[in-house]
């Protein structure tokens, strides 16, 4: 009952403050938040979150940073939700889960405080790519603001070895690397990356409405390819002595040994290519694979770095505007040039520096060919055993039934009901 | 005559070879923590044992605070909770050891079999349910809350002192008591000062617990400050994908700075072990 | 000793029950022969001693009494009404924007009403314990007054907590440590195992009820959990039994043997080395695992060293390695062996540090006189110092064991992020063939947030181990040696 009536007064206060758009005056409340970024951001949130105070300088903050980075904020937020900070980034995979433990906040209604900063929620909808928005959104809400569209993969190789038409396919790739005593390295072991080639022989995963997963990869994929097929085109790759299948997240370690001419990677490890390679420093978009005497163009993961309102959050109306504010053009402008993080905006996008930028500029070409990877939790460790079984040559190409058996089993595992 | 002692002789020089090869074996990984530490290189290096290029300047950054490394912070708030948890865990265990060795009451054995039993239960799966206590008291992200969940549950490792306190010769307390001393008297000023080596043990070992956990501390210190870290989260978080090859030298230099004092320490507290013997000379 | 406890664990629970039986025996007596006072203490725990002039200890009752009726109408009944259904109300809430604030209902949290429940449970435990005692001090005080006997001033109660009741003031402080800080979250995890607390079920957003015996039936072959399950689970406690079997005997002989190494007459130097062989434990863990980790990584240091001098290409060509690199903490069988042996890096130094203290204290006289008679030092070692080794370490060495097979630090430090299973069934389960039941449970809870499952698991876990070692334990303190060497 009081509820309703609360809603009923809240509903007046919403009319009221569209009526006079600026209603909201500054309390002499200090607003208390905290914000977490990743390690490598906190100078550039610190000046972020001081141009911030500067803005709105008749509200009085007390605004926290703390260090939590995006590939593990789930874990620390889901820990305790109500402890968590009251914005914090963290990677696009994360939001399904987030969003069922209730740690985001929907913006459909905190976002209408935007209108502090003189928005609304569909500025911040316009002004984006459509697919971070899309990623960001469940049942057509939207629950993050999009920061950064850089957290894919793409090919990273040296000009100075390998030419425009050696990495167009994996064939020419190999052969150009072994001619020249390199190796070309990519994570199989992981489904995140091995997923790649499933996707771009047109198999998919969905999430369905229990939090099971969908997957189709033991079958025949709308391509008309079987799940056999690729992963014998996986098994001819891997099985290549010019191949290197690497552990994932040790691929900048093995960069800078100089012992591979290409790899597949993202931004993260963009400075430590640009050292290995110097001026033959390159990236382009994923070569094609072969399957029979056809080439399929491999896919990618579209992952985005996103900021989040805590839906426990005291003072979730100021959250979402700072939230917000670290994600703006103005914003994303300042993370592109201080941490060389690609934009989602799409005015930046646009610009000439993004597009002048090597690494940014393959991401946007493979973005043709991601998508984004609908997946719950229990997806994970069967692909990661999958994609080592390739490695490792455990199963054997011209054994398709063995193929096809650990297909099935890979089906099984992921499809498991979640508990 | 002649030709014993050369035998005798080469038996002795076989057997400190022996220990000098097994040192060996045992300071590798050590010594090539403290020489990656001195590399010049700022990510991990897999291809030779020794760095390319030597040099101090992650030592110095160290000591340069920037927003992930704030590594002196660190070592003092390690530091402050390391001496409290020590002073709490070493009390309470011998408290412990001391009451189920040399004391005889009626709950004595169901206190000792309850101890197993608990000893017996995973620990990481009561985390959750320790975080959620320490919060309803509010104490989470605060060193006393740390401090509680590293020394609170210390009795419960008391089986060690307690056997030691069993060598601890009966007759002796029997006397005191028929002299007209106190239990109390006789735990702080007979028992105690003959079981030196079991104290220094608990203190060393309670000491460590700080430096060495990371698991509790990264849950209970969850609001992300890097002042407020310990040493372990501290330098565990260098290790984070993002971070590992501008951070993996200077982790290496953490961990060769917080093993000297540590080390420091054993060493000398060795000196106590070697007098304290002197507990087993009394036991005529 | 005139203590010897006959210890079989039956007769341990037999004794239990007895003592129980005892307890409440002369509660019923002081009840029904106590006079008004005593029966007055019932209600009023401080009448029996006001009536006997023990007015400090009265004031003390009636305060904790008072407390104990504070902390059950302001705490405790926020919620244990809501323990039988773990709370009804779902969170629901809506934003503000006058205020800029998130408005919420008052709603339920099925985690803090069970944690706070058996806190209050506990509480109320010790204070129904408190309060039979203090009936029983009663009608034990006006016994005393009826035979004209000295009744003890406030002074001299005190003093006996100094006497010969030394072991309370020893024991309240850390037996209260292990209560907060251990037996609750212990008892809390038994309770989830028979909650839904899952990914499903998470407070504070939604609420989780009690399911009875649903997770049990599923883990035994009901339905719900992958059929792989039971495979996973018995492979991962067969390789846990293994490697707390290896782990505790390697290193507990190997720092026996560092140790009489070190302290012979032949060695020279003796501090220098036993100095070099701390510092390895000086090093924290992670520190130390996380490096020897890289060292032995499949593009480290050593497979590195290992392909330069041939060795790599050695074993490819007598089958024992496929992969291009020796896979030492990434293949099965490869991995388990190299643990262990890094576990006897990690731990034979501190088991040394053990066995010196303990050599240190041989009694000097049966050593003098075994020397007298004749006995070669192998013949000393097996009839006096081994038994005297097991005898002090002997209670330990169990605990050692039960230390290793919940040892999360090592197995998570040394596979965690670079072991990947090849074995599906494994997989499909979250499983690993290196892992131990608690890292298992570990990734359950933290990546999968399965509580009710790593619960139910846990308690199996722990039943299992608890059988094993009570057996074991009270085998070593049978007969209770303590007096042996006194």
């Amino acid at each position: 009952m009081k509820l309703t009536k609360r809603a009923g007064a809240c509903a007046l206060a919403v009319i009221m403050a569209a009526s006079s758009s600026m209603c909201v005056s500054a309390s002499d409340e200090t607003i208390k938040l905290t914000l977490w970024g990743a390690e490598e951001d906190q100078s550039l949130l610190q000046e972020l979150v001081g141009k911030f105070e500067e803005t709105y300088s008749d509200q009085k903050f007390d605004i926290q940073i703390g260090v939590e980075s995006e590939s593990t904020a789930k874990d620390t937020v889901l820990t305790d939700v109500e402890a968590a900070a009251d914005v914090y980034s963290f990677a696009s995979d994360q939001l399904t889960d987030l969003v069922k433990a209730g740690a985001l906040a929907n913006l459909e209604e905190v976002g209408q405080a935007l209108q502090v900063a003189g928005r609304s929620l569909d500025d911040v909808k316009s002004e984006n790519v459509e697919a971070s928005i899309e990623a960001a959104s469940i049942d057509g809400s939207l629950y993050a603001f999009p920061r950064a569209g850089d957290n894919g993969y793409f090919l990273y190789y040296d000009s100075s070895i390998l030419t425009e038409e050696d990495v167009a396919t994996w064939d020419s790739l190999l052969a150009a690397a072994e001619e020249n005593g390199k190796k070309v390295g990519m994570t199989l072991a992981s489904g995140w990356y091995n997923a790649s080639f499933f996707y771009g022989a047109g198999f998919t995963t969905s999430l369905n409405e229990d939090g099971t997963t969908a997957v189709d990869w033991n079958g025949t994929s709308e391509k008309g390819y079987t799940g056999v097929q690729v992963v014998q085109a996986m098994l001819n790759i891997a099985g290549n002595p010019a191949f290197m299948a690497i552990a994932d997240g040790d691929i900048s370690n093995q960069l800078a040994t100089g012992e591979l001419c290409a790899c597949v990677s993202g931004t993260w490890d963009g400075i430590t290519a640009q050292k290995t390679y110097g001026d033959g420093y390159a990236a382009t978009k994923l070569p094609s694979y072969t399957i029979g005497d056809e080439q399929v163009q491999q896919a990618s993961v579209a992952g985005y770095k996103f900021v989040g309102v805590n839906g426990y959050s005291q003072n979730a109306g100021w959250a979402a505007v700072l939230a917000d504010f670290i994600t703006n053009e103005e914003a994303q402008q300042e993370f592109f040039a201080q941490r060389e993080s690609g934009p989602t905006n799409k005015n930046i996008i646009e610009s000439d520096e993004v597009k002048a930028n090597i690494a940014i500029a393959a991401l946007a070409e493979q973005s043709e060919f991601s998508t984004i990877q609908m997946v719950g939790g229990k997806y994970w460790d069967p692909a990661q055993t999958l994609g080592e079984l390739i490695a490792q040559g455990g199963l054997k190409a011209d054994d398709e039934a063995g193929i096809q058996e650990a297909l099935d089993s890979f089906v099984e595992g992921v499809t498991a009901p979640v508990e | 005559m002649k030709k014993m002692k050369s035998n005798r002789t080469s038996t002795i020089v076989l057997h400190n070879l022996l220990i000098a090869v097994l040192a060996f074996i045992w300071l590798i990984p050590i010594v090539w923590l403290v020489c990656t530490s001195f590399s010049e290189y700022s990510g991990m290096n897999t291809s030779t044992f020794f760095p390319k290029k030597w040099s101090i300047a992650h030592y110095i950054k160290l000591f340069h605070p920037d927003t992930v490394v704030q590594f002196p912070q660190w070592f003092l708030n390690t530091f402050i909770i390391a001496c409290f948890t020590c002073v709490i865990s070493t009390m309470f265990v011998l408290m412990v050891a001391y009451a189920t060795s040399v004391m005889r009451f009626k709950m004595r054995k169901p206190l000792m079999n309850m101890a197993v039993i608990l000893n017996l239960f995973p620990g990481m799966l009561a985390m959750i349910a320790v975080y959620f206590t320490l919060k309803s008291f509010g104490l989470t992200n605060s060193y006393v809350g740390l401090i509680m969940v590293y020394s609170a549950s210390s009795g419960l490792g008391y089986l060690i002192a307690k056997g030691f306190f069993d060598t601890v010769p009966r007759a002796l307390c029997e006397a005191a008591r028929i002299d007209g001393c106190s239990e109390a008297r006789i735990f702080f000023q007979m028992v105690l000062p003959m079981s030196r080596p079991i104290v220094v043990y608990t203190v060393i070992s309670s000491f460590l617990v700080p430096w060495m956990d990371f698991v509790y501390a990264k849950m209970i210190l969850n609001a992300g400050i890097s002042s407020k870290y310990t040493v372990a989260i501290g330098l565990f978080k260098m290790l984070d994908k993002s971070l590992i090859n501008t951070y993996f030298t200077q982790f290496c230099a953490g961990g060769v700075l917080v093993s000297i004092p540590i080390s420091a320490l054993f060493v000398i507290m060795q000196k106590f072990y070697v007098e304290g013997i002197t507990g087993g000379a009394v036991k005529g | 000793m005139k203590d010897q406890e006959k210890n079989s664990p039956a007769k341990a629970v037999g004794s239990f029950f007895k003592a129980v039986g005892g307890f409440f025996g002369e509660f019923g007596t002081a009840v029904s022969k106590g006079d008004a006072a005593v029966k007055l203490s019932l209600l009023w725990m401080g009448a029996g001693y006001a009536k006997r002039k023990q007015y400090v200890k009265a004031v003390i009752m009636t305060i904790l009494e008072i407390a104990v009726v504070l902390f059950t109408v302001k705490f405790a009944m926020q919620y244990v009404p809501k323990f039988g259904s773990l709370g009804t109300v779902q969170m629901e809430k809506v934003f503000n924007m006058e205020t800029m604030k998130t408005e919420f209902n008052d709603y339920d949290n099925s985690f803090t009403i069970l944690l706070f429940s058996l806190f209050s449970f506990v509480v109320w435990f010790a204070f129904i314990v408190v309060w039979i005692r203090n009936v029983v001090n009663a009608y034990e005080l006006q016994k005393l007054e009826e035979a004209g006997k000295h009744i003890k001033t406030f002074k001299e109660d005190l003093h006996s907590y100094k006497e010969e009741k030394f072991h309370v003031t020893l024991l309240t402080l850390p037996v209260l440590g292990i209560v907060i800080f251990t037996l609750i979250p212990i008892l809390l995890l038994i309770l989830v195992a028979f909650t839904n607390y899952d990914q499903n079920h998470m407070p504070p957003t939604n609420l989780f009820s009690w399911v009875g015996f649903q997770n049990f039936l599923s883990l035994f072959g009901g339905g719900g959990l992958t059929v792989t399950f039971g495979y996973a689970f018995v492979r991962v406690l067969g390789w846990t039994l293994v490697w707390a079997l290896f782990s505790t005997f390697t290193t507990y002989i190997g720092g026996i043997l560092l140790s009489l190494l070190l302290n012979s007459k032949k060695t020279r130097m003796p501090r220098l080395w036993r100095t070099l062989f701390i510092v390895t434990i000086a090093v924290p863990q992670f520190v130390s695992l996380l490096l020897v980790r890289n060292f032995f990584s499949n593009g480290g240091i050593v497979n590195t060293i290992c392909s330069n001098i041939g060795l790599t290409g050695f074993l490819r060509s007598i089958g024992l390695v496929s992969t291009s690199y020796i896979p030492f903490l990434s293949a099965p069988g490869w991995a388990h062996v190299m643990i262990i042996l890094i576990n006897i890096w990690i731990g034979v130094p501190y088991q040394m540090l053990i066995a010196t203290g303990v050599l240190m204290n041989l009694p000097e006289d049966q050593l003098e006189s075994a020397r007298v008679d004749g006995a070669n030092p192998f013949q000393i070692f097996r009839k006096i110092t081994m038994p005297y080794l097991l005898f002090v370490t002997g209670p330990a060495l169990v605990t050692d064991f039960v230390k290793n097979i919940n040892n999360f630090n090592v197995i998570y430090l040394l596979t965690e992020g670079v072991y990947t299973t090849t074995n599906q069934a494994m997989a499909n389960s979250q499983a690993k063939e290196v892992d131990l039941l608690v890292t298992w449970l570990f990734r359950l809870t933290q990546d999968y947030y399965n509580y009710k499952m790593a619960s139910a698991i846990g308690i199996i876990v722990f039943i299992i181990c608890a059988v094993f070692t009570l057996i074991a334990f009270n085998r070593m303190t049978s007969g209770d040696k303590e007096g042996t060497y006194q």
